[in-house]
């Protein structure tokens, strides 16, 4: 089961999730508190879409998602952006890990051998930071090559114990920190990303990167 | 006494009134009363005898009263702050579970 949670994404939502379609077996849209026609127009493509009353962030609307599709008895779960960024083409190589029992999380990384689409120069470099950040402060293995991936799956049992809190962006960081620092067998493998201009002017900044910080340092207090 | 002195004690007295009204109207409980009677008596000793709080930069190495006021200030209004933000961030959760079990509700 492939999860897509979306935010403000009429016009692109209906693509990301036909493209999606024939690699999974149920796709779970979670619209994220959209003001535009999003949710419609995932209503109209026969997909299971869920939808949150306000706004409450990415990492929220993941979750949403998984629980969704640990009650209706999803085996595999994958995350995926609402955008068109990533590949739906990877995703039988992102679930073979899983299938083959090598792994129970796997993260697609954008800093394995392929060469993602156009990711611009400031981007590269606030990741090489981001990276160091992980290492020194939350304790990540400076062997996990991409630091804020957000395309991932991973395996039903492993979805239910993963307790991942942060609603917004921070959760990329945070589902790595609980992934390499518990007992789970994870492992990366390459993927594509295609940065467009569009996912771009709505994805994150490179400012967002201290907000990451913020709200991972607040994420301790509020726990 | 000076007249800034005189009007500041005065509000103090006040504050420490109203203080006790809310306690006995059992709108803020008893510790919290005695902790903001705690302050505004130590507010009413700073602003009666200033000298105390040069003895205390003084002793902390820090060169005028004032100054010690000023930055403890600061300190107390950082760390009040940081407080609110990690409320906030618990309500935000909290808020968050409520629109997930709204958005889940169909699903078995």
């Amino acid at each position: 089961m492939a999860i897509i949670p979306a935010f403000q994404e009429a016009g692109r939502i209906k693509n990301t999730i036909e493209a999606v379609k024939p690699y999974v077996n149920r796709v779970i849209v979670v619209d994220d508190g959209s003001t535009d026609t999003t949710f419609i127009e995932a209503i109209q493509s026969d997909v299971t879409v869920l939808r949150h009353m306000v706004n409450r962030g990415q990492g929220a609307a993941l979750r949403t998602g998984t629980e969704a599709a640990l009650r209706l008895g999803a085996e595999c779960i994958i995350h995926i952006d609402a955008d068109g960024q990533h590949d739906p083409s990877f995703i039988p190589s992102i679930i073979e890990p899983l299938k083959k029992g090598e792994a129970e999380i796997v993260f697609g990384s954008r800093f394995l051998g392929i060469t993602s689409a156009n990711m611009p120069f400031m981007r590269r470099m606030v990741l090489k930071a981001a990276k160091t950040f992980n290492t020194l402060l939350m304790g990540i293995p400076r062997h996990v090559t991409d630091p804020q991936s957000g395309m991932r799956a991973m395996t039903a049992a492993a979805a239910r114990r993963l307790n991942f809190r942060q609603d917004r962006m921070a959760h990329c960081s945070e589902i790595l920190r609980l992934t390499t620092r518990g007992a789970y067998k994870w492992c990366e493998i390459p993927v594509r990303i295609h940065y467009s201009s569009e996912s771009l002017a709505k994805g994150q900044k490179s400012s967002d990167a201290l907000v990451i910080v913020w709200q991972l340092f607040l994420g301790i207090f509020a726990d | 006494m000076l007249l800034i002195q005189i009007i500041l004690v005065a509000i103090l007295i006040g504050a420490i009134y109203m203080t006790w009204k809310r306690s006995k109207e059992q709108a803020i409980g008893f510790r919290e009363a005695v902790l903001w009677t705690i302050l505004w008596v130590t507010a009413a000793m700073i602003i009666l005898l200033p000298q105390t709080t040069t003895t205390i930069a003084n002793i902390l190495g820090v060169g005028r009263g004032v100054d010690v006021i000023l930055y403890a200030s600061v300190i107390l209004l950082f760390i009040a702050l940081f407080r609110l933000h990690v409320i906030v961030e618990r309500l935000e959760r909290k808020l968050t579970d409520i629109v997930r079990a709204e958005a889940l509700r169909d699903i078995k």
